[in-house]
């Protein structure tokens, strides 16, 4: 790997290594900029380093305390909350739908949310480049947009939840589909990268992928920007930002094991993700002019139902997310605006069992008897849109972490719309299980993902950056990651992320060279 | 449906078995072995004092009660570990104290509950007169000044959940749930209802309980 002395002025330091800042960092790298990534987690070697045991693979979550409150607290770690190179790709479940061009235009459709400053049409070149570099493994024709581009690879084998939502939606007339993942159902090779092997089926892709077959970014976009000439320092924290009378940022300060670093640079990425975006900018006080950022977090809409069922199902197995169904894109008699995609889930003990104490409250012998039933236990869950709400916002606590800083204290309330769509989903979901054959049905209220808190759009009285991801008020800083989104689209983000981070790289890089 | 009120039973020592096969990775291994055998290690705590320590033991006998074997995980000292050493899971209610201070003040609480309910500090209480304090504590109505201070149905949704994190994240406890992910090696063949592969386990025949060896 090559490596930048500190005074040097690199072209740019991009801060994170998730699905925002290893796509934008290889695309940089490989139009030859001198970049240097700072991400504050590990570098792992999974293979090596990933035990299939998730008290001991906890540690690829996010570590520092996140304050919660509101009507809705969110729960942090698990399912929204990544460290490491890698970022959140290291643990999400690589299930990529794409979202739909009516998603993006949720204002103009029901008049309530926020419109994105672009199109789905602008980004629909850079989901195809996508699908093909992570190798994803999906049905063609897809079932909802049959004209799209084929998926590079065939679908993974459906598991034992796959196989029950199946079941109980085709007696409701419920279309549904295997799902498009980003796990490879065949070996696969790209350029850059090399050859990765394909899924074994552990279903532990919300713990670790120990063999390559997940796309996660450590084994796609960060050994491609590493070949191209860029260079990642790990465990490094971001802190500060130097800056000149102009406003401009001329170096990034950081935390690593040696004690406060500093890299100089000519342009700055943050891609930290909506929780640790906002508190960096909150903490030095920059880009925030608009008064907007913290503002509009977002957390999809994301109910579980669970069931037991007579047959065998070991929801260890297999890819978690097997099976789809966005026939719920726009569903009948929704009293809200928006829609989710419906989604079987395989689940781990130690996942379950924690839901099982949270969402019923079991303990003693009616938690031992209900987990005996773990191996005849499966779920279906929904992602759904969440609208925008100033309120719903992170701020810093009068807390301060191990490193002296302020924790982020995280508002949430879910709205009327959220409410209604969950009541939605929770009614359908209760009857497909039931049309399935199963017992025992339960309701887990859940959200999912943390999106917003830096959002885009036109002018900088309503939002942080523009629809390149520039920052209004500092002329060399861009934000690339899911806290842009100005609204939480009804699919899971990773793969927008991923899209929106090489197109904002490929906007700077046009606009650079235009001089 | 056979069993919608019988959930299987499974053999015990299925997971101990297979860890010493080509089924399971190092790094599994490793993770897996540390912790049946950290158990047998002499162990003190450095969180919680004697008394803390106990009633904790306490409240996480009756939280995991079932078979009532006496190889069930102590869960309580890896409660006391992670305090000792600082480490929390990302997150936390605002509405609670920090861990360390919400714990010791929830301990306080139990037994000021207890006290309040039956006279005595909850060690000294029958398992039902525990399980009721308990109860009072799950429902957010217990007695007691502490609990102005510790929200206490989050302190024990919480607790809760950590309990069972730690109690299913245990080799010996995945066995009595039939549960064998871990040994994912080199594939699972068998990806589908009722499909099994060689290794995994069937389901104890009828009513038989086996106990644990």
């Amino acid at each position: 790997m090559r490596r930048f002395r500190h005074d040097e002025e690199v072209d740019a330091v991009v801060i994170g290594t998730g699905a925002g800042g290893a796509p934008l960092l290889a695309r940089l790298a490989q139009a030859g900029l001198t970049v240097v990534a700072l991400e504050a987690g590990r570098w792992w070697q999974p293979e090596r380093d990933f035990a299939t045991d998730e008290i001991a693979q906890a540690e690829l979550y996010w570590p520092d305390e996140r304050l919660s409150t509101g009507t809705d607290p969110i729960h942090f770690g698990r399912n929204n909350s990544g460290t490491g190179v890698g970022g959140g790709t290291l643990h999400y479940t690589a299930y990529v739908p794409r979202p739909r061009p009516a998603d993006f235009r949720l204002q103009t459709e029901f008049g309530v949310g926020f419109d994105w400053p672009l199109t789905y049409a602008e980004l629909e070149p850079y989901y195809d480049e996508l699908e093909a570099i992570l190798g994803v493994s999906g049905p063609s024709p897809y079932p909802w947009h049959p004209q799209r581009r084929p998926y590079p690879l065939p679908p993974l084998p459906l598991n034992a939840p796959a196989q029950l939502m199946t079941r109980g939606c085709a007696s409701l007339g419920i279309a549904t589909s295997p799902a498009p993942n980003a796990a490879l159902s065949a070996p696969y090779f790209q350029a850059g990268i090399g050859w990765r092997p394909a899924c074994t089926h552990r279903g532990f892709c919300q713990a670790g992928c120990s063999n390559g077959a997940k796309a996660s970014m450590d084994v796609t976009f960060v050994p491609l920007a590493v070949s191209a000439g860029a260079e990642i320092r790990p465990a490094s924290f971001a802190t500060r930002f130097e800056r000149r009378r102009d406003g401009r940022i001329t170096g990034v300060v950081y935390r690593s094991k040696s004690g406060e670093e500093r890299q100089h640079c000519r342009h700055v990425f943050l891609c930290a993700g909506a929780v640790e975006t906002p508190r960096l900018l909150l903490m030095n006080d920059i880009a925030n002019e608009s008064g907007q950022v913290g503002r509009n977090l977002m957390a999809h809409v994301a109910p579980q139902v669970w069931g037991r069922f007579s047959e065998d199902v070991r929801p260890y197995k297999g890819i978690p997310g097997a099976l789809i169904s966005e026939d719920t894109h726009r569903p009948p008699g929704a009293d809200f605006a928006g829609g989710y995609i419906l989604q079987s889930i395989g689940v781990m003990p130690v996942t379950y069992a924690t839901q099982v104490a949270r969402g019923r409250g079991l303990w003693g012998p009616a938690l031992r008897e209900h987990m005996r039933s773990y191996n005849h236990i499966a779920g279906i869950n929904i992602l759904g849109d969440c609208l925008p709400s100033p309120d719903n916002r992170l701020q810093l606590s009068d807390e301060l972490d191990h490193r002296g800083l302020p924790k982020p204290l995280v508002s949430f309330n879910l709205g009327d719309n959220e409410r209604r769509m969950a009541a939605h989903a929770e009614r359908l979901m209760r009857a497909i299980w039931e049309a399935a054959g199963a017992e025992g049905i339960w309701v887990f209220p859940r959200t999912a993902h943390t999106i917003g808190t830096c959002r885009m759009g036109a002018t900088d009285d309503m939002a942080v950056v523009d629809a390149d991801g520039r920052s209004f008020s500092v002329p060399n800083l861009t934000i690339a990651d899911n806290s842009t989104f100005p609204s939480a689209l009804g699919v899971n983000p990773s793969l927008t992320i991923m899209a929106l981070a090489l197109r904002t790289a490929d906007r700077f890089l046009s606009r650079i060279k235009g001089g | 449906m056979g069993n919608e009120s019988k959930p299987p039973r499974f053999p015990s020592g299925t997971v101990r078995a297979l860890l010493q096969t080509h089924h399971v990775s190092a790094a599994t291994r490793a993770a897996l072995t540390e912790r049946i055998d950290e158990s047998a290690r002499p162990w003190s705590p450095r969180f919680f004092n004697d008394a803390e320590i106990a009633t904790l033991r306490a409240v996480c006998a009756r939280l995991t009660a079932g078979d009532d074997l006496d190889d069930d995980p102590d869960v309580a000292r890896t409660i006391d570990d992670r305090l000792a050493e600082g480490r929390g899971d990302g997150w936390r209610f605002a509405a609670l104290p920090p861990d360390p201070d919400a714990f010791r003040l929830a301990l306080r609480g139990i037994d000021e509950s207890s006290t309040a309910l039956f006279g005595v500090a909850f060690v000294e209480l029958a398992p039902d007169q525990q399980d009721h304090v308990l109860t009072t504590i799950q429902r957010g109505v217990a007695p007691g000044t502490v609990w102005q201070t510790v929200e206490p149905s989050l302190f024990f949704q919480d607790l809760l959940s950590e309990v069972c994190e730690i109690f299913y994240g245990h080799p010996i406890i995945q066995e009595e749930i039939g549960y064998v992910g871990m040994t994912d090696l080199p594939r699972w063949e068998s990806v589908g209802l009722d499909a099994l592969d060689e290794r995994e386990p069937r389901p104890l025949p009828g009513d038989h309980v086996e106990s644990r060896s």
